[in-house]
């Protein structure tokens, strides 16, 4: 990343100047990879499912009914229902809500906070950098999942717990991105510039060196929320991260195992569900990467 | 290239011949004078006497005998290697005459002194040896607390035990499986190599131990029962999962397996070469509610509870309906079991009704712990409690589901820390003691009391029982004893389940016994 040609900046200092071209030009090129195009439509469904469908499902997504346990897909149980009787398909819906929510949420804190740290140590460097990247290289040595665990293992389980400790473990990432993006951008002339007529460093910091290094972060974070969403169902499922009666998909995933056999589509419908979404995201996140990234610029 | 292709042909080949001679190797194996039997641990001695754990029981149970023995499915008292015993009118004397003729594995004879020398072994250890022999007759020799006063031959088959005081189930203990009479000249070289060689009197005698795998025993020649035992060889092979387990029987590795899940026996009855057997039920599945702790502290709270759970539901769903709904905290096949009490209906109105009157108009919230393991009295205890949070939930109760880890939970638990629990209890002698006194009873706060539960007198009525020998009497405190724990609700009885077996078709002459150890004397292949 060190190795960035300037061109990206150029691309940065063009936003500054209020010219949309170079993101009319990026929404251009995303527009034209129809695989990308596939992805942002996966997820504008499900986005809109999180918002409007809690809206439409049915009401009582935690209602149990006995007597309609694991009945297949039919006319009044689109996605059947589970071995409590509720119906898959509201609770999907519901699903789509947390899992969502979670995984904006989670990679939102990380960006803030790892893009603070990583501006800092880009910026100071010396002994502040040394800290914080140290830090970094420490969490970054854990398997993430891993380290996930051990947070909420402490914090308790639960799913706002779940979240902080995904944003945690997403942290030094972007952290790192940010880091090695400043180091580039602080040598350049404008930045000289602003620190010849005295700006303050808090101006510098935010007002351009921040919104010049959000380009990958924006590609970054589209990839982490697809991460978070799995870390966020692994963690569901084994009971870390949401509890009954939350209709979280991974919890669903753990909830119907031992109905594989007699009723698969206790475990098929919320697989799906979070195969789609993430799909969905990484795609998104490839086509975005090849639109901002000016190496594949002709 | 072609050399290649000759290798995988030759690769193939042997696959393919190993598989026919594995499928070879195990048709012969299976002889229809051996059973092999599939459990889910190994036993951790072979030696009843110094544990209290359920899988060392289903093997020893046949290679030794008890002075008394359980009746073929409850726990009557039946003769066993005494024929026939008195008690004296003060309950503190019994006579036992003994059968004669009979001889353990290595050709010792069994006689009044065989049986004199294993109860001075037993009253000469200590807790950590002999622990159940603790539990039951209140410590060891010099002990304050030791109910047997002395054991005494009179001739060669007559045995007599003396009580300081009167014990009422005594007979009842002296049945359990883990008070077996062991030949004298096999302990005496040692308790650490007899715990691997066991020498008894049963019908079958010791082979062979391979640790976490299988324990081997076959016919004794010389039992004293004519015609017994009609198998020829018994492999207990430990097959720790469950649908494993249940693979191997399908696939006719193992004849009869233990531990069966209920959402499986569907699939065993549609299963033409297979049967499913049902052990009868010895215990209870119950939800705890500790009374130190708000609200439950309240005894029309604890009503309120009993009437909210839809344990019809909960049988239905999570134990197939493997289960009998429970109203009292002891099985009913237990004498002393009171029918008369009339069980709190599901009916959540009233729930909410007696929440208003306890003060709790809009319900309250609660930590709801869940056991983390499936047990015989719970198969599957965190979708249990998913149907309790539902439950609770409509009469305004918000129920916080927590589990831990087992030993973590019951060590918890036991200290107090639970709002509600779930757990259960498999009863081991068959008598209203072992379940009422050892569970609610103040002298077991701490240990079995999870709940904290006390009551003044239910404690009397506990204790005059324990020495009470008339049985009609006994029952009657017992019946009393159910009433204030019925009144006061320190549980919700969920359910008394049948655990579940499955066998292959033709074998016969397998009865499961409710305490989980069963005698396969009578069984055979049709």
């Amino acid at each position: 990343m060190s190795e960035l040609t300037p061109k990206i900046d150029g691309l940065a200092e063009a936003e500054i100047d209020r010219t949309i071209g170079p993101w009319r030009e990026a929404w251009r090129s995303f527009r034209k990879s129809k695989v990308a195009v596939a992805g942002m439509i996966i997820i504008l469904f499900f986005v809109l499912l999180a918002i409007f469908g809690p809206f439409i499902a049915k009401e009582g997504i935690n209602e149990q009914l006995a007597a309609d346990r694991l009945q297949p897909p039919s006319a009044e149980y689109w996605l059947g229902t589970d071995d409590f009787g509720r119906d898959i398909l509201s609770r999907i819906i519901h699903g789509a809500r947390i899992s969502l929510s979670v995984g904006f949420l989670s990679v939102i804190a990380s960006v803030v906070v790892g893009s603070f740290l990583g501006i800092i140590a880009g910026y100071y460097g010396r002994w502040t950098d040394t800290i914080i990247s140290r830090i970094f290289d420490i969490m970054l040595a854990f398997p993430s999942i891993l380290l996930a665990i051990a947070i909420v293992s402490v914090l308790g389980p639960g799913l706002e717990n779940a979240l902080i400790a995904i944003a945690i473990i997403n942290v030094p990432n972007f952290g790192r991105l940010i880091r090695s993006k400043v180091l580039s951008i602080k040598e350049d002339e404008y930045i000289m510039a602003a620190k010849a007529i005295g700006m303050k460093d808090a101006r510098i910091l935010f007002s351009h060196i921040l919104p010049n290094s959000m380009a990958p972060v924006i590609v970054q974070g589209t990839l982490a929320i697809a991460t978070a969403i799995l870390e966020a169902a692994a963690l569901g499922f084994l009971g870390l991260g949401a509890q009954a009666p939350q209709p979280e998909w991974g919890k669903m995933l753990a909830d119907s195992k031992s109905y594989l056999q007699s009723a698969p589509w206790t475990m098929l419908f919320p697989g799906l569900a979070i195969m789609l979404t993430v799909l969905g995201f990484n795609l998104m996140g490839d086509g975005l990467r090849d639109a901002l990234d000016p190496k594949m610029k002709n | 290239m072609n050399k290649k292709r000759m290798w995988s042909a030759a690769l193939l080949l042997f696959l393919i011949l190993s598989t026919v001679l594995a499928a070879c190797g195990s048709n012969s194996g299976s002889s229809k004078d051996t059973l092999v039997f599939g459990r889910g641990g190994d036993s951790t001695s072979l030696d009843p006497s110094r544990v209290t754990e359920g899988e060392t029981f289903k093997v020893t149970v046949n290679l030794f005998e008890t002075l008394l023995n359980f009746g073929e499915q409850d726990t009557t008292i039946q003769p066993g290697l005494a024929k026939e015993w008195d008690t004296s009118e003060d309950g503190l004397s019994y006579t036992f005459k003994l059968e004669e003729g009979v001889k353990f594995h290595d050709d010792t004879d069994f006689n009044a002194d065989a049986v004199v020398k294993n109860f001075e072994r037993w009253a000469n250890g200590d807790a950590d040896m002999f622990p159940y022999y603790d539990t039951m007759f209140g410590g060891f020799k010099g002990d304050e607390g030791h109910v047997i006063d002395s054991v005494t031959a009179d001739g060669d088959y007559t045995v007599i035990i003396k009580l300081k005081r009167p014990q009422a189930p005594f007979l009842k203990n002296i049945a359990m499986s883990m008070f077996a009479i062991a030949s004298p000249t096999a302990f005496e070289k040692g308790d650490d190599q007899f715990e691997r060689n066991p020498v008894g009197t049963g019908p079958f005698k010791f082979v062979d131990w391979k640790t976490n795998d299988s324990i081997t025993i076959e016919k004794f020649d010389g039992y004293w029962q004519e015609g017994l035992p009609k198998l020829n060889k018994i492999v207990f092979r430990s097959i720790p999962d469950n649908s494993t387990r249940l693979n191997s029987l399908i696939s006719g590795e193992i004849d009869l397996a233990d531990g069966i899940n209920p959402s499986d026996a569907g699939k065993i009855e549609e299963n033409g070469d297979l049967q499913l057997i049902k052990r009868p039920s010895m215990n209870i599945g119950y939800l705890g509610l500790t009374v130190t702790r708000e609200p439950f502290d309240k005894k029309e709270v604890r009503q309120a509870m009993n009437h909210a759970i839809d344990k019809k539901t909960i049988i239905d769903s999570f134990f197939e309906g493997q289960a009998d709904s429970a109203k009292n905290p002891m099985p009913p096949s237990i004498s002393g079991y009171n029918d008369d009490i009339e069980e709190y209906e599901y009916n959540p109105e009233k729930a909410k009704e007696l929440l208003a009157k306890a003060g709790y108009p809009d319900g309250f919230e609660m930590e709801l712990w869940a056991m983390p393991v499936p047990r015989p009295y719970m198969p599957d205890g965190a979708k249990v409690a998913e149907v309790i949070q539902s439950n609770l939930a409509d009469i305004g109760v918000k129920a916080k589901i927590v589990s831990y880890e087992w030993g973590t939970y019951l060590d918890k638990a036991s200290k107090g820390e639970a709002d509600a629990f779930m757990l259960g209890w498999t009863g081991d002698n068959g008598d209203a003691d072992n379940f009422l006194y050892a569970l609610l009873d103040e002298d077991n706060i701490g240990s079995n009391n999870y709940t904290y539960f006390k009551n003044a007198k239910m404690h009397d009525l506990f204790i005059e029982a324990q020495t009470e020998v008339d049985e009609d009497k006994r029952i009657e405190l017992y019946k009393e004893a159910q009433e204030i724990i019925h009144e006061e609700a320190p549980w919700v009885p969920i359910a008394h389940s049948t655990p579940l077996l499955a066998a292959a078709k033709d074998l016969t002459g397998f009865v499961p016994h409710p305490t989980g150890s069963d005698l396969l004397s009578n069984v055979e292949f049709k």
